[in-house]
């Protein structure tokens, strides 16, 4: 805790306070910073379709079973790209236009989005290599 | 032509996407206008109308919770080691079933979308008999104009008009299945369908439940009290039938409260709820208290808002109900209405579903044929079931005369209750037949596990007109509670013991 403040004084960063009036899920380690819940469709609009990296899309719901397991596992590995990639989360029933307006019918279903266009997708659940090659793929590496 | 639609249909449900849906299928351009008004305590849901969200779908599921209830009890003597007793946690259910409720939602939503049926989230109301407005949650105001409009809004519960607190205090079917916290200690007045499944599945899963009744049980059932020539439901006025079933229920924990009508609803300060009612027959005032009081006296059309007056769309003074033809159609033309809506017509989601793809099919694929309402096979999903097809005993009597008409019936054990040692002194069946010539049956009725299942392939036989010596042709299959059907052979007129043994 000391260390962090410490290091905030240091790079004359805001203190955690004020960036959290943003409502943002904003936290210390990156792999919080770069995973947030999409609020709304101009909320996409900002920060998937005019995102500077490349963004994964992780439709998801309340209700569906597999989505609870896809989405940490997702959320884990993106973290660990510190950065390159982002990753977005939508509530299908919060946010159903958008969902059906990017053709989602089955749950969970991850779109990889880069410069605005839908560039990989896939439906179900997947183990982790198949995940980082996803990934991989997307930022190009 | 002007209009921007073919085809507008008013409401989500079961019949308005059933008929959206085939229309869509004629190329057609469609919209579906759905939207759920809150009930008085605030739940809402999702597309999909009543029987996704509140009627059939969680209702089904939760008599399963309570079945399986029972079955752990069954389970130790057939040799399971299960401490006793076993306990249930509402939230745990609750959950499981809202969120299956959630995934048909969206289930629909993809389904109209697949089928460029356009959907709009509003609450119309008629501005013309072509035009219907209404407002997004946003309150931005949209138009929708169709060359055909069909209206399947559909019917909500009723609150008791005479008692007080009942609409502060009290709750309906829209609210129980969405409940995330138990009920609790649950009163139920009075008695509908809706009211013996409730309480059977929640005396099932372990909670004090009474149902109060002012006269006779499932009297509610009569959509009109007198028997109309054509649209029968099966179990309209079964008396018999509706004794044994709730007679199982009270052998099984629930309470009655008989000849009972319930005054008024306060809140005590421990949030539980004082209610004070009739007693008809010791001519007195009782008082209990309870933690929900779950009003079922029957469901009512939401035609109001509708704006049906100023389109000239005629409904039934006393119900509200739309009026309609053979043919689905209203007073005027162009509109048609379907499902729980319309008067006279069973409150089923099947019949919905049928009508609505009937009447896609005669507006947009030259069909003319007309739903029949005829020998609709249903089953009311009490702790022990009952199901039945055709022509109840009464409405038989009615319309042929008892003497010319052969009831058969039979008192029967499963065989999975031997071994549990459960009580079937209410498992019965009969099968009501015409007298003369080939002996036509005209109804058969069911009181079992699985009724709705041993019910639905006999519908056929009854649908293609079988005879009661087709029936008795018919070899059953063994061991089943259905078999007993093809073995029907004692008459009510004979006066002998009914009770029919096992090999």
């Amino acid at each position: 805790m000391a260390q962090r403040l410490a290091l905030q004084r240091l790079l004359s960063l805001p203190t955690r306070g004020t960036l959290a009036s943003h409502g943002r899920a904003f936290g210390t380690s990156a792999g919080r910073r770069s995973t947030f819940n999409v609020q709304d469709g101009s909320d996409f609009q900002d920060r998937v379709v005019n995102s500077p990296k490349p963004v994964v899309v992780d439709f998801h719901a309340q209700w569906c079973g597999p989505c609870k397991i896809l989405g940490p596992r997702l959320e884990k590995l993106v973290a660990k790209l510190e950065g390159k990639v982002l990753m977005a989360k939508v509530d299908i029933d919060d946010h159903t236009d958008l969902a059906i307006e990017y053709e989602v019918s089955a749950v969970p279903t991850v779109l990889a989005m880069k410069n605005g266009d839908v560039v990989d997708k896939f439906v179900g659940i997947k183990d982790e290599d198949q995940l980082e090659a996803f990934l991989k793929k997307l930022i190009g590496a | 032509g002007k209009n921007e639609y073919d085809l507008l249909v008013i409401g989500g449900g079961s019949g308005g996407l059933a008929c959206a849906k085939e229309a869509a299928q004629f190329g057609r351009k469609v919209a579906v206008l759905d939207y759920v008004e809150p009930s008085l305590q605030g739940t809402t849901w999702g597309l999909g109308g009543t029987c996704v969200n509140v009627g059939c779908i969680p209702k089904k599921l939760m008599h399963q919770a309570a079945l399986l209830g029972s079955a752990l009890k069954d389970a130790q003597h057939y040799g399971w080691n299960i401490s006793q007793p076993v306990h249930h946690t509402w939230s745990v259910m609750a959950q499981g079933v809202q969120n299956y409720v959630k995934s048909l939602n969206w289930g629909h939503r993809v389904q109209l979308q697949e089928k460029k049926v356009k959907y709009f989230n509003i609450k119309g109301s008629f501005s013309d008999p072509h035009t219907v407005r209404g407002l997004t949650k946003a309150g931005k105001e949209t138009v929708v104009t169709a060359d055909n409009i069909v209206i399947a809004t559909g019917g909500r519960p009723k609150y008791p008009m005479h008692v007080a607190g009942a609409q502060d205090y009290g709750i309906t079917s829209d609210d129980l299945f969405w409940l995330k916290e138990s009920p609790g200690k649950t009163l139920t007045p009075f008695v509908f369908n809706v009211s013996l499944e409730c309480a059977g599945f929640l005396t099932g899963i372990g909670l004090d439940t009474t149902v109060m009744m002012r006269s006779v049980p499932l009297r509610g059932f009569d959509q009109a009290s007198h028997i109309s020539k054509k649209k029968q439901i099966c179990f309209t006025t079964q008396q018999q039938m509706a004794s044994l079933v709730t007679e199982h229920m009270e052998s099984y924990g629930t309470k009655f409260l008989k000849r009972c009508f319930p005054t008024k609803v306060e809140k005590l300060k421990s949030n539980r709820l004082q209610v004070t009612w009739k007693n008809a027959d010791l001519n007195m005032e009782e008082t209990d208290s309870f933690n929900t009081v779950m009003w079922a006296v029957g469901r009512a059309p939401d035609t109001k808002t509708l704006n049906l007056d100023t389109i000239g769309v005629k409904t039934n003074s006393e119900t509200g109900k739309i009026i309609v033809d053979a043919s689905e159609a209203t007073s005027v033309p162009h509109i048609y209405a379907i499902g729980d809506i319309t008067e006279g017509r069973p409150e089923l989601t099947p019949t919905a579903i049928a009508a609505g793809k009937l009447l896609a099919q005669r507006l947009f694929g030259q069909s003319s044929e007309l739903m029949d309402y005829d020998n609709v096979p249903t089953t009311v999903f009490t702790p022990l079931e009952y199901g039945c097809v055709g022509l109840s005993e009464e409405a038989a009597v009615q319309r042929h005369g008892s003497d010319n008409i052969e009831v058969y019936h039979a008192y029967y054990k499963p065989l999975e209750f031997t071994v549990a040692e459960r009580d079937a002194s209410q498992c019965y069946m009969k099968m009501v037949c015409l007298r003369e010539r080939e002996q036509r049956i005209l109804g058969l009725h069911f009181i079992g596990p699985n009724a709705g299942e041993v019910i639905q392939g006999f519908a056929l036989g009854i649908k293609c007109g079988a005879t009661y010596p087709q029936m008795m042709k018919t070899v059953g299959i063994h061991p089943t509670c259905a078999e007993e059907v093809t073995k029907l052979h004692i008459t009510k007129r004979s006066g002998l013991d009914a009770t029919v043994t096992g090999c």
